[in-house]
């Protein structure tokens, strides 16, 4: 057949160009049993991502995460099916971008057409990914599209830096007079260099420097932590409007640097010291006092820092940190990314 | 290939939800959204081939199946389409059984519209067998789906853009069948700029698709977004009954409707004398206050108020309304007929900022009337809180002159100090205080106020001055001093001025800008819009190009006119003060015009009017001529006139006396904000004398004040074609004036 000879061709191509097909991939990294699990918690039938401590709407970092775990577990049919949802529900802006937020209680379910950098960039991510090793032109033009999409509407400049708008709307130094703002945590640092073999032309390199370089500079109050939301008008500080934390958007960024293969042991192990209370927990800090907000512990938020420890010093993962059992959709979907990390690159702290 | 599939190649059937089929041209979208705009219903080749494509019965299967008549006989009509040499089973019914469950189970899902699930069961069957194929009719249905759903959550957030770029890659799915897809890609079409397309998707529609509703509603929803030209093109596609009654004959009407709405709110509109006459017989028929309301603002805002009137009065008595009534007082300030204005705005004055701002237009406009009229005290009495409450300056000042002319002296300087007191640098409010105080022979309290307004006006600084003609005051009836400001006022004390609305109230008609409709918001208060520089220096542009004749400022209208014409024995010295009675009637006459020379007017006047006394026609005429030059250089055109009625003169001496003599008086009634005079002079002058540029532009500015919009927007449109810049200036006001509404 014509269709499949030319999309084999085309794959052929990519992979080849690109060589970012590792093996691994190709194989599950995620269990059976544990995306069943994660699905008949978190997805219904309708291919939406549920955020269950959130209202149960949905957004595109939910979807984005959604597909990428699907694609992890080597689980197609459930990858189409939060695709399809997504591309017919959230793929609907001008821009080629996806809407954020999803609620199922409104009518239209779409209240606000602004995007999110990090949805759209894990939405991307996940289709190249399985656009690539599931041999789908399909999949990887959309992956392109949306990756033209962010270069275009979300990369800018500051300061002879690139840098990520978390929104198309709201956050410029002409939306904002403390602007621009930015949110670390939207750096997914493993999706750029896969952007950038989608789209070559944008800078993407120099959006992970600038990435690395804003964790190095904000290192905010005695516990030398970066904010949810920062402010870039001057030099950089917590952004008017939003609690100045370290708080549930920041407490992903060190799985985000390992996952993307980082092992800056100064960097991961100010980050640990940090957001490590006791016993393992994850603390939330009030960042000018460096006072605790909330302790987390969640098998989800605490596999964070215990990663960073199996990555450095190869400690093993903890029993109850091994074994997924779903609580709520964030943390949940946290401890599934960090054990796929674990099985593909440090089976030895398992 | 039957003849269908000649005409419209390669054609799309759809299934409605209804089992409605329709028939779509995929060749016309796709060349409509590819950008070519081009919509023409031109049949395409099929390339003509000997293989016999292989027709995928499995929905068809499917549907026969589950014994969904509907859906077989669509899936029977668009595989016909496609396929025009297939040849449908006899019997659908009695096909041979499907044995494969799995993609029963598919078909199922995508008819129960879960096609998220059908994605997973189709994904899930390719890992299991990767030899297994799914059928392409079913992905192509999913896409289409898919499609369909995507357009329609993306119309709804208005990301027009996606609709057409997602249409433009799925065009089997714009047919009439799905006629919701058809209207969401031409509003998307419509909404981002593209009314061409839009008008041809909407005419695609009423070409093609035939269901009745459908096409009335195609035209209802085209109507808000497309030019009229446009709609004109769409109506011409009616179809037309055995009795020959149109389609969209209700439609007619409601275009009628919305084309008179559109000149409503602007007043350039021109719009076809039908859509007029056509809501005019609606409004006589169905007497709905909508239609007579729009017709009111329709002609209030095209300089007919008496029409308006009728149509206000109509929608009143239909429904009575705030916005009626204040229709209708606008209709009646402009017919100069202020105090029904406020007797029929009273009661709603209150309603919001629109009415509050007409209401006060009355009040101005029957305080301004001249000569005064007495108002009645009930009247006066409902008035005067109103203007307290809202601190209208304008109308203050307006009570300042209304008491002046009944000669409460001390009611007019307490209200024009209120004006002051709400807004301070208000030159008409000042002049007035100062002017009362000079009636009330306060001495100190003219010094003062003269100090104040030192090099700020000139009229204020003249109060006083022997020359000064005191106005004359109709002695009146109402007791002006029950109404005075102090009273009223303490109860509000210490307030600062807060309200900068009113830039320059004028002192004789006032009329409100007319609103806009339906949105009145855009209605201006009554006070006057910043209407640029002050108009009077604008009007004695000395540096301006003039054509020579009449290079003649206005300000000056007598030295060239002396220096040319007087006669020459005027060089005895006159450097000396004496007095003039002593001296003959031609050494006054002499020491007149050496005065003139010296420019010492006053004191030439007084030797002119001893030249007066000269025996001979010719001394007599030159003196009273010399006389009424010199008022007219201190400004004072009323005795200049009387002077040059002392004696006849020359015919080409009087034509140019009584041409600066207006001229004078039109910049005179100009600088005193006295408008209806200034153009009453000016028309009087023209009538004498070729009109100056800086005088029409003069005479603009007072249209302008009156707002007389189009008189004076058609006065500075002639001045600018010449490239005058005042005049240009004085457009823009009037457009600032006409959009900028509320101060």
């Amino acid at each position: 057949m014509r269709k499949t000879v030319l999309a084999c061709m085309v794959a052929g191509l990519v992979s080849m160009s690109l060589g970012w097909v590792t093996h691994s991939e190709a194989q599950a990294s995620i269990s059976s049993a544990d995306w069943t699990a994660y699905k008949e918690k978190f997805l219904d039938g309708s291919g939406r991502i549920v955020d269950d401590a959130n209202g149960n709407i949905s957004h595109s970092e939910g979807q984005g995460y959604g597909m990428l775990l699907a694609f992890l577990a080597n689980n197609r049919g459930d990858f189409d099916r939060i695709w399809s949802f997504t591309r017919t529900e959230l793929m609907l802006r001008d821009d080629g971008l996806a809407v954020w937020k999803w609620s199922p209680d409104t009518d239209p379910h779409i209240t606000d057409p602004n995007n999110a950098s990090d949805g759209d960039l894990l939405i991307a991510y996940a289709l190249g990914m399985a656009g690539n090793n599931w041999n789908r032109p399909d999949l990887y033009q959309s992956a392109t599209a949306i990756a033209q999409g962010i270069s275009k509407t979300g990369l800018f400049q500051n300061q002879s830096r690139t840098l990520l708008m978390p929104g198309a709307a709201g956050f410029s130094a002409e939306d904002r007079t403390d602007g621009p703002v930015v949110n670390p945590s939207y750096w997914v640092f493993e999706a750029i260099p896969i952007m950038a073999t989608l789209d070559p032309k944008a800078n993407w390199s120099g959006l992970t420097a600038s990435g690395l370089k804003l964790l190095e500079v904000a290192q905010i109050g005695p516990r030398k932590l970066p904010p949810d939301w920062l402010s870039l008008s001057s030099a950089p500080k917590p952004a008017n409007g939003f609690p100045p934390e370290f708080s549930y958007n920041a407490v992903r960024i060190p799985l985000y640097l390992l996952r993307a293969g980082n092992t800056d042991r100064k960097l991961l192990e100010t980050l640990r010291t940090g957001m490590s209370g006791p016993d393992g927990s994850v603390e939330l800090v009030d960042l000018p006092s460096g006072t605790p907000v909330q302790t987390l512990t969640d098998p989800g938020y605490r596999i964070i820092p215990a990663m960073i420890s199996c990555v450095l010093d190869k400690t093993q993962l903890a029993d109850d940190l091994k074994t997924f059992k779903p609580t709520s959709y964030y943390p949940s979907t946290l401890q599934l990314l960090a054990l796929s990390f674990a099985q593909r690159s440090h089976p030895e702290c398992l | 290939m039957n003849a269908r599939a000649l005409l419209f190649g390669a054609s799309a059937l759809a299934l409605t939800a209804s089992g409605i089929y329709a028939t779509g041209k995929i060749g016309d979208w796709s060349s409509l959204l590819a950008g070519n705009g081009v919509f023409a219903a031109q049949a395409q080749t099929v390339a003509p081939t000997n293989e016999k494509p292989k027709v995928d019965e499995t929905a068809l299967r499917y549907f026969a199946r589950q014994g969904d008549q509907k859906r077989l006989d669509a899936e029977i009509a668009r595989l016909r389409a496609l396929y025009p040499d297939w040849i449908p089973p006899e019997d659908p019914l009695a096909l041979p059984q499907q044995s494969d469950q799995s993609l029963d189970a598919m078909w199922k899902l995508y008819s129960e519209g879960k096609f998220a699930e059908v994605r997973k069961a189709i994904a899930e069957r390719q890992t299991a067998d990767a030899t297994w194929q799914p059928p392409a009719d079913l992905l192509d249905r999913l896409a289409v789906a898919e499609a369909r759903e995507q357009i329609i959550n993306a119309s709804t957030i208005k990301q027009y853009d996606t609709v057409v770029r997602v249409a433009s890659t799925n065009p089997s799915l714009l047919t009439c069948g799905d006629i919701d897809v058809l209207w969401r890609v031409a509003e998307a079409f419509a909404q981002s700029d593209r009314k061409d397309r839009a008008k041809d998707a909407y005419g695609y529609i009423l070409r093609n698709c035939t269901n009745p509703e459908e096409r009335l509603a195609t035209v209802q929803k085209a109507m808000p977004l497309l030019p009229r030209s446009d709609l004109n093109t769409l109506f011409e596609l009616e179809r037309k009954a055995p009795d020959g009654t149109g389609e969209f004959a209700v439609l007619r009407d409601d275009l009628a409707r919305q084309s008179v709405a559109a000149a409503d709110a602007d007043s350039e509109l021109v719009i076809p004398q039908s859509d007029i006459d056509t809501v005019t017989r609606l409004a006589r028929e169905e007497k709905l206050a909508s239609d007579a309301l729009a017709l009111g603002w329709y002609y209030v805002r095209r300089d007919e108020p008496q029409q308006a009137e009728e149509w206000f009065r109509a929608a009143q008595a239909a429904e009575d309304s705030a916005t009626a009534a204040q229709g209708l007082a606008l209709a009646l300030i402009d017919q100069n007929r202020p105090s029904e204005a406020e007797a029929v705005l009273y009661k709603w004055r209150d309603t919001n900022d629109d009415t509050k701002a007409v209401y006060m237009a009355a009040v101005s406009n029957l305080l301004a009337v001249v000569p005064p009229v007495p108002i009645r005290s009930e009247v006066l009495s409902r008035m005067v809180p109103e203007i307290v409450k809202s601190k209208d300056a304008a109308a203050a000042q307006q009570l300042g002159w209304y008491a002046d002319g009944f000669n409460q002296f001390e009611t007019a300087s307490q209200w024009f100090a209120t004006a002051l007191s709400w807004k301070s640098d208000d030159e008409p409010s000042a002049y007035g205080l100062t002017l009362m105080r000079w009636k009330l022979d306060n001495q100190i309290g003219v010094a003062e106020m003269q100090q104040q307004w030192a090099g700020q006006s000139q009229r204020i600084a003249r109060v006083g001055q022997p020359d000064l003609q005191r106005p004359e005051g109709q002695r009146g009836t109402v007791p002006m001093a029950t109404y005075g400001p102090d009273q009223i006022v303490a109860a509000t004390p210490g307030q600062p001025y807060t309200q900068p609305a009113y830039t320059q109230p004028a002192q004789t008609q006032v009329a409100p800008m007319q609103p806009a409709q339906p949105a009145p918001r855009e209605i201006v208060r009554q006070g006057q819009p910043a209407a640029g520089p002050a108009p009077v220096a604008q009007a004695q542009p000395h540096g301006q190009v003039i054509a020579p004749a009449q290079r003649v400022a206005a300000s000056q209208p007598v030295q060239r006119v002396a220096a040319s014409q007087a006669p020459a024995q005027r060089n005895a010295g006159c450097s000396t003060t004496i007095d003039p009675s002593v001296l003959s009637a031609q050494s006054a006459l002499n020491r007149g015009w050496c005065l003139m020379e010296l420019n010492r007017p006053l004191e030439a006047a007084d030797s002119f009017q001893v030249a007066l006394r000269s025996l001979t026609g010719q001394a007599r005429e030159d003196a009273a001529y010399g006389q009424s030059l010199a008022y007219l250089r201190l400004g004072l055109s009323d005795k200049a006139a009387v002077a040059a009625a002392k004696a006849p003169q020359q015919k080409a001496r009087s034509v140019e006396l009584n041409t600066a003599l207006l001229t004078a008086q039109a910049t005179g009634a100009f600088e005193q904000g006295r408008w209806t005079e200034t153009i009453m002079a000016l028309d009087q002058r023209a009538k004498i004398a070729p009109e100056r540029m800086d005088l029409m532009v003069l005479r603009g500015y007072a249209f302008l004040k009156l707002r007389r919009f189009n008189d004076a927007e058609r006065i500075f449109r002639a001045a600018a074609g010449t490239g005058n810049r005042d005049a240009q200036r004085g457009l823009a006001a009037v457009k600032d004036a006409r959009e900028g509404g509320v101060n």
